[in-house]
């Protein structure tokens, strides 16, 4: 049963006029004036294309936006031009904005999104992300339709990636979530979803809220809750994730610590179910993937390989104390050859797997022990770019696959000393 | 003549069996002590390693670096330094109380100062064990921090952390237990203030430009638009 202090008076005079609704759409905000309106439409013209019948709310939980943001939600219109549409839905979508007064982040936004679905008897919830500019009308029933049919409890994005994108995805979280949780999730840290009224009452009952998990990874979270308690996983094909261009972008230490903070977090929690996991099952997907497309800048790859010989030599001394010597003097040796980088799938592995086991034991402050991961992270991403700088798509794809494959050859042992700590 | 000498060396002879008559007590009550004392604090070294062992305090020592420390000092693992250190203070209060008995003038006062001393020792190494942690994580800290940022020369900048820090901590101990007080200070002040003077010779001529492209950064005059980079995400 949601927590009822969640809901302010006035948010619960709106929710009650509104009613049962059969899909939810939560849409957490903070600041996205820019990229919101396109949003909403894409949001309203997918309901009323593809769910002309059901009862609908888009619901905005907004953690304290100074441009405006709550208001273009609620403004938002279909068509900004006048013309009239061919197809009209034959229910009204309620447009619900609110303020979220609790802990900043989105994790406290879902939270609220989920008390909602519970009140109103959802029978589907579908999250969106804000700061993704390429949302379309068919992400909705993509997200949804799994949910309603029955064919799944959570239902994960695919997006199509190019070989570069993404690479804290496709090089660690990824194959780390798969080999442990024993699932095959493309997108482990789901910015927009979709899942069922039980998976919501399920997450809002569990006492993680306000801790550091889910401020920070409650997208990680739901995905691992989701497997860890035997809700059927799903995933649909969506089109390219694309994001907005914020005035201020955190750094990649600060997205490292917090993506990394996230997945330990997580094991940790779920360690009961992923220990005795064995080999990885599919989780089917609904849909089919479009070509890869080529999103963003290329990274300056020579750099960042001379960068990672330089920086495991000055963290010598520190990763002594995390990694065993056979992993230690394979990456000391793949750092001593920039210019052909070779930082192979067992053994990188090998050094994510016992550096999540310094995380556990706490050999040092679990910060010092994400954020010596990072420029290790940043020399794999450099030797998988420079293997594949010309490799199509299928190679591309084979190599992740063989990345993943890896990372299950490594869990046992890995599996073996975690419960030894 | 002959019976004035004889009476001398008589009344010497009776001096000098009553002394030992006097003193032989207190010798067998100082050897009492000292041996009750060394029983002691034998007994209470090994209750105190043992409780050090059930705790599992070598493994926090690891952690925070002293028992890399000791390594490199030669010394041995923590727990039985600490329980060495129980053992000797123990037993030279007991050996100082021995020694009390026997009424030396010149030994005088001296349990009442060492009682005195004992724990200033203590707070001394208390402020040095916490110096070497401080100083290790702040090494671990700022190498890792100076390597994610790509500062130049991260090892050289960590190193000088911690440097600083055991010089500080150093520094107090010595203060504390009150040893060549003026000589510490004055060191100090003069290695610290030369140390600062350096740097900032060393900043203002050789790193005015590091230092204008530094602030440029931060404070842009005019605001750039955002160049796009590559994402991890």
């Amino acid at each position: 049963m949601a927590d009822e202090s969640l809901l302010s008076d006035d948010l619960l005079r709106q929710l009650v006029a509104t009613g049962h609704v059969d899909i939810l759409i939560g849409v957490p905000t903070l600041n996205n004036a820019s990229t919101v309106v396109d949003l909403v439409r894409a949001a309203q013209s997918g309901l009323g294309k593809y769910f002309p019948r059901a009862r609908a709310l888009i619901f905005n939980a907004d953690t304290g936006s100074d441009d405006g943001t709550p208001t273009l939600v609620r403004d938002a219109t279909t068509d900004d031009t006048g013309t009239v549409s061919a197809s009209k839905p034959l229910r009204t979508a309620h447009r619900i904005s609110t303020p979220y007064h609790g802990m900043p982040g989105k994790g406290s936004a879902m939270r609220m999104i989920f008390a909602v679905a519970d009140l109103l008897s959802a029978d589907a919830v579908v999250a969106l992300d804000p700061n993704v500019t390429s949302v379309t009308p068919e992400w909705i029933p993509a997200l949804a339709g799994p949910v309603r049919d029955g064919h799944a409890d959570l239902v994960a994005p695919r997006y199509p990636r190019a070989p570069s994108d993404a690479p804290l995805v496709t090089q660690l979280v990824r194959p780390l979530v798969r080999a442990a949780y024993g699932w095959t999730l493309y997108e482990p840290l789901m910015g927009e979803f979709g899942c069922s009224r039980a998976f919501a009452t399920h997450c809002l009952e569990e006492p993680v809220w306000g801790t550091g998990v889910t401020a920070d990874g409650v997208d990680l979270w739901m995905a691992a809750e989701a497997l860890a308690h035997g809700f059927k996983p799903a995933q649909a094909a969506l089109g390219p994730r694309l994001l907005d261009t914020p005035r201020k972008r955190p750094a990649l230490p600060d997205v490292f610590q917090q993506v990394m903070d996230a997945v330990c977090a997580c094991l940790e929690l779920h360690d009961s179910y992923w220990l005795p996991r064995g080999q990885s099952e599919a989780v089917p997907c609904f849909g089919t993937l479009n070509g890869a497309v080529d999103v963003g800048p290329r990274p300056d790859v020579a750099g960042m390989a001379a960068t990672f010989a330089r920086d495991v030599k000055a963290l010598h001394p520190v990763l002594e104390r995390i990694l065993s010597e056979p992993t230690l003097t394979g990456v000391t040796a793949a750092a001593a050859t920039p210019s052909q980088l070779a930082y192979d799938d067992d053994l990188w592995a090998a050094t994510v797997f016992e550096f999540l086991l310094a995380y556990h034991r706490a050999v040092m402050t679990r910060e010092h022990v994400t954020q010596t991961l990072l420029p290790l992270y940043l020399g794999r991403t450099a030797a998988f770019l420079l293997e594949h700088a010309s490799s199509g798509p299928a190679t591309v794809d084979a190599a992740l696959e063989s990345l993943c494959l890896a990372f299950e050859r490594a869990k046992p042992s890995a599996a073996a000393l975690w419960k030894k700590a | 003549m002959t019976q004035m000498v004889a009476e001398a060396v008589r009344q010497a002879s009776v001096n000098f069996w009553d002394t030992v008559a006097m003193l032989l007590p207190r010798i067998l009550i100082t050897a009492s002590i000292v041996a009750v004392g060394w029983v002691i604090a034998w007994a209470l070294k090994w209750a105190v390693r043992w409780i050090l062992i059930w705790s599992r305090f070598n493994h926090g020592c690891e952690r925070i670096g002293v028992t890399a420390v000791l390594k490199t000092a030669d010394l041995p693992q923590p727990d039985v330094l600490v329980s060495l250190i129980v053992f000797w203070l123990v037993w030279i209060g007991f050996l100082l109380s021995g020694v009390d008995v026997l009424g030396f003038t010149a030994l005088e006062g001296m349990v009442r100062a060492f009682a005195q001393f004992v724990p200033r020792l203590l707070v001394a190494i208390v402020i040095l064990v916490l110096g070497v942690v401080i100083a290790n994580f702040a090494w671990r800290a700022t190498l890792i921090a100076a390597v994610n940022a790509k500062v130049p020369s991260p090892r050289v900048v960590s190193g000088a952390v911690r440097a600083l820090v055991l010089i500080l901590a150093g520094a107090m101990a010595l203060d504390q237990i009150a040893v060549a007080r003026t000589i510490v200070l004055t060191a100090f002040a003069i290695a610290f203030g030369a140390v600062m003077l350096g740097l900032a010779i060393a900043f203002g001529v050789g790193g005015g430009g590091i230092a204008r492209r530094i602030l440029d950064h931060w404070f842009p005059e005019h605001p750039q638009s955002e160049r796009e980079e590559f994402r991890h995400l």
